[in-house]
């Protein structure tokens, strides 16, 4: 690999600068002048021609799901069935257990208990915020939705890392497969879960059991991508070392990979947590209980308790990102030397935090605490705070209004509107040639060919113009957040301060549910498409944020020291040795960037942005499978047509520093 | 090596621990539990806009009343019929007609039964603010609206007027009655309904002009005085929701007004619990409905306390409910 291979690629980016990226960039312009020409000649004159359209697609699915309806609800359903019942009992079975096991040891109970286990097997730190966090339920008033949304999510994500992280140390040390499955995650990641929502219910009925499983086909994907990327982070030549003095396989794996890559294996398990809270919300319309269905009926009659319920997300998503962080810091086995001293006091530890639980649990059911908290919250409080702050946003009178709303109808009137009848009304083979051959000049021909296949089959679809409509918006928002997620990722590993300032935000960012910011803020700028894009943006940065400051902090030490011998100042050690030696995290994070943006894409349909995701959203909706479906696939094919345009540059890069 | 071995003993004898005192916890939870009434517990699925909330509550504090245990479930529209189909929903009292979910599952398999209307006429229309109306008479009728499309200008609309769509999970038609009746409007579409009211609760604070898809009942319409632009008679075979495709000259007529249904799950109908004959005389008026839509989604008062304070000024109704 050439990212892992000392010097070479450093000495390549050393090398003189490249004219033909001059050419290129030229290239590039010409065929945009091009289409530009073409869209003022024939505006609107061709769209998609319906003989090339193959429209039967979304019926046969509609067939489909009632033919799969009909087999499932008769008396005696077919042993297929009966497996998906089973695994359905089995979750809707683990997780009321966990809620009821929450409710049995009451309130005051539950909090102990969690924050014993963060202070007995992580720091001090930690257990105050599991501490802080449940007493935040309480005094939002919603500890019942709390506890039922935490034993949803521990399980999906507990279940999530079981999978994916065997496969993702798989995918690390198999290229094949790592290929054979990076389509699949791609498209459980941008195939929008409202696309999926009703075979899921026909499936698995509604309830826990359904809510868990659609929460993990969006979780697991992270948790495979960053445990393989860990994989294969680790220094090749270390691996090389290991084996030349004779470890096996598992010895490598166990002893060299799994310990080296553990800072990626750490984010892996935050992402997979993040991913698993930002579906709280979807898992409620299919019956998981809790916080989601707070937020869902919030938005439409109590924004205030939509906005509270969605921090109670949040809360909970940062406790348990940082208290299993801590846990697995502290049970490390390499940072600590366990004497029998220390083993001693270590049994002590478990046995009083086994007391406490055990003894605020009787106390408890001794002066009648119940399973939920029951008693004075700040709910009120807190409701006619956030009230207030809404009613501000929301009164046209306002001074941020004055200021919000001219900004919001220039960018639709000169910038997002224009662009999108640019997309949507250049004759389709123009659209359709130029973007193949910018995929061309920019990434080369496999790229190329796959763009100019994705973009026929959108159009084959009948999706044509909602998924130019919908191309615009993300490749303005991609563009945003792969700039902004690039700068602040960097900075954030150049400096602790901008970490620690970012990570919080980023933690509210991914799992605050986008409808609960983006409702508001509609208020600000009443206009439809920038909503969207900027709950595009707010969610897909942070991804990209992670992924390129971990990358960039990962670079090994003695490269930066021998950089630095050489009198290369911080700015170049960053430009020249860093970010170079950064690429694979780098590209990754772009990936996910894209893949963010479009799983987005349905919550712009939500907030006006028209195009593919308001098909979608109609699609569960209005029981239109089928078109949800096609319209998925659509904006499936958008995505890999913009990841492989990314990242086949990548690949042609390293095959020149090879 | 060795501490991890230590943690992990200490894992154990926490794990073992913790089983036993869930046992025990478990025993006595289960001593102690009794079932509440002969109608046991009934699952009603609240939708997400007002009225369905108001209709929830209403019903659980009536049901509470004759000693039924009321678990509110919270699902989707369509998943909430494969719900009823596994009996883990007894009922909706309010559907706004989901004509193929009536096929599959009512006609086709038999796992859900229609319970009639609850009352409330549910009318989808254009409307536009009164103060807009005042000022230009003309619009009462779409052939007033005809010319004067671009005083409805956006950012997003270029020349033409703006229609604010509808959410679109909504049966809606505009799009194809608009260009059947060749009105100079562009279509905009803004989303689900929070995200439209938004929008135009926005326009009509600062007294301007909108146009917008719309509907009652719907607790915003007592604070935002809204009324309905007349659209052309209806005509046999006029179709509303656009799903089914065609000439949009089958279009071209005013939206019906529907009698919103209660559905039941077969099993629950089945079932000769008192709390389905209760549920199956539920019913009342549009105004009703506001009523507790308002208390609970305007002036955020909690929806059992907005049900309760309902049922108590309306004790007569209910009565009729109850059989008495």
């Amino acid at each position: 690999m050439a990212a892992t291979t000392d010097y070479a690629p450093a000495a390549a980016a050393f090398a003189a600068p490249r004219p033909w990226w001059r050419g290129k960039i030229g290239l590039v312009v010409a065929i945009v002048l091009v289409i530009v020409v073409s869209y003022l000649g024939w505006k609107g004159e061709f769209p998609w021609p319906s003989e090339l359209t193959w429209g039967a697609l979304s019926g046969y699915l509609d067939s489909f799901q009632s033919w799969l309806s009909s087999k499932r609800n008769v008396a005696n359903p077919s042993f297929f069935f009966t497996i998906f019942n089973g695994l359905a009992t089995f979750l809707d079975n683990l997780v009321s257990w966990l809620t009821s096991f929450f409710f049995k040891l009451t309130w005051v109970g539950t909090t102990v208990l969690g924050t014993v286990v963060a202070l007995r097997f992580g720091s001090r730190r930690a257990a105050l915020g599991v501490l802080a966090a449940f007493l935040s339920f309480a005094l939002m008033g919603l500890w019942l939705e709390s506890v039922q949304t935490f034993a949803l999510m521990v399980s999906a994500v507990a279940l999530s890392l079981a999978i994916g992280m065997p496969l993702g140390v798989l995918a690390g040390r198999s290229d094949r497969f790592l290929r054979s499955i990076t389509p699949v995650l791609d498209a459980m990641q941008i195939v929008p879960a409202f696309a999926y929502l009703m075979p899921i219910v026909i499936l698995f009925s509604v309830g826990p059991g359904a809510a868990v499983v659609t929460t993990m086909i969006y979780a697991i994907p992270p948790a495979i991508r960053i445990t393989a990327l860990g994989i294969r982070g680790v220094a090749a030549n270390t691996v090389e070392a290991a084996e030349a003095m004779g470890s096996t396989r598992s010895q490598v794996l166990l002893k060299v990979q799994l310990p080296l890559a553990r800072r990626m294996l750490l984010l892996a398990v935050n992402q997979t947590i993040l991913f698993a809270l930002s579906m709280v919300v979807i898992a409620g319309l299919i019956g998981g209980p809790g916080l989601g269905e707070v937020v869902t009926s919030g938005i439409y009659s109590n924004a205030a308790l939509a906005i509270l319920a969605g921090f109670a997300i949040v809360i909970m998503a940062i406790a348990l990102d940082r208290a299993t962080e801590s846990m697995a810091e502290h049970t490390d086995p390499s940072h600590r030397h366990v004497t029998e001293a220390v083993r001693r006091r270590l049994h002590l530890e478990t046995l009083a935090a086994v007391a406490a639980v055990g003894l605020s649990v009787g106390l408890a059911y001794a002066f009648g605490a119940g399973a939920v908290y029951s008693g004075k919250t700040a709910q009120d409080w807190l409701l006619a705070h956030i009230q207030s702050v809404l009613d501000y946003i929301q009164d046209p009178a306002a001074a941020a209004f004055s200021i919000s709303s001219p900004i919001g109808n220039f960018m639709v009137q000169y910038g997002l509107e224009p662009l999108n009848s640019y997309f949507a009304s250049t004759p389709w083979f123009v659209m359709l040639l130029g973007l193949t051959a910018i995929a061309y000049v920019v990434s080369g021909r496999r790229p190329a060919i796959t763009t100019f296949l994705m973009l026929v089959s959108i159009g084959v679809m009948g999706q044509w113009e909602p998924a130019m409509s919908t191309a615009s918006q993300v490749l303005v928002a991609t563009g945003l957040a792969v700039a902004l997620g690039f700068i602040l990722g960097v900075w954030a590993a150049e400096s602790r301060t901008v970490e620690r300032i970012l990570r919080p935000i980023n933690d509210v960012l991914q799992t605050l549910p986008q409808l609960v910011y983006i409702i508001p803020f509609i208020y600000l700028m009443p206009v439809s498409i920038v909503p969207g894009i900027i709950a595009a943006v707010l969610y897909a940065t942070p991804v990209v944020i992670r992924l390129v400051s971990a990358g960039v902090r990962d670079v090994e030490p003695n490269t930066v020291e021998a950089a630095r011998s050489f009198g290369a100042t911080r700015l170049q050690v960053l430009a020249k040795v860093k970010i170079p030696l950064a690429r694979d995290s780098i590209m990754l994070g772009v990936n996910q960037g894209i893949i963010m943006v479009l799983a987005v894409v349905v919550i712009g349909g939500l907030v006006g942005s028209g195009g593919l995701g308001y098909e979608v959203a109609q699609g569960l909706q209005r029981n239109e499978f089928g078109l949800g479906v096609v319209a998925s696939l659509a904006i499936l094919a958008l995505g890999i047509a913009l990841d492989r345009v990314t990242q086949g540059n990548r690949r042609a890069r390293q095959e020149i520093d090879v | 090596m060795t501490k991890r071995h230590g943690a992990r003993r200490g894992l154990w004898a926490a794990a073992v621990l913790a089983l036993a005192a869930v046992a025990a916890l478990a025993v006595v939870g289960v001593a102690g539990a009794h079932r509440a009434a002969s109608c046991g517990t009934v699952s009603v699925n609240e939708q997400a806009w007002a009225g369905s909330t108001a209709n929830t509550y209403v019903a659980k504090n009536v049901l509470e009343s004759m000693g039924c245990k009321v678990n509110i479930t919270k699902i989707a529209e369509i998943p909430v019929y494969q719900a009823m189909a596994d009996g883990k929903v007894d009922a909706v009292l309010e559907d706004w007609q989901h004509v193929e979910q009536y096929k599959q599952y009512i006609a086709k398999q038999h796992t859900a039964v229609l319970g009639g209307s609850n009352g409330v006429n549910g009318h989808i229309g254009w409307y536009i603010p009164d103060y807009l109306m005042k000022q230009y008479p003309q619009f009462k009728t779409w052939k007033g609206l005809k010319g004067k499309e671009s005083i409805f200008k956006s950012p997003e609309s270029g020349s033409q007027g703006m229609f604010l769509g509808g959410d679109p999970s909504y049966v809606q038609k505009d799009q194809q009655l608009i260009e059947a009746l060749g009105m100079n409007l562009k279509f905009v579409s803004v989303g689900a309904e929070p995200a439209q009211v938004a929008r135009w609760t926005q326009l009509v604070k600062q007294k301007k002009p909108v146009l917008l898809y719309w509907y009652t009942p719907q607790y915003l319409n007592v604070a935002y005085h809204l009324v309905e632009v007349t659209l052309p008679p209806r005509f046999k075979g006029c179709k509303d929701d656009a799903k089914a495709g065609g000439d949009p000259k089958q279009y071209a007529c005013a939206y019906d007004t529907y009698p919103l249904n209660k559905v039941f799950s077969a099993k629950f109908a089945k079932s000769g619990s008192p709390a389905y004959a209760v549920l199956k005389r539920f019913s009342w008026s549009n105004d009703d409905q506001n009523t507790v839509a308002k208390y609970i989604a305007g002036d955020h008062l909690n929806p059992d306390k907005a049900a309760k304070k309902w049922i108590a000024a309306n004790q007569a109704k209910v009565n009729a409910w109850l059989g008495k």
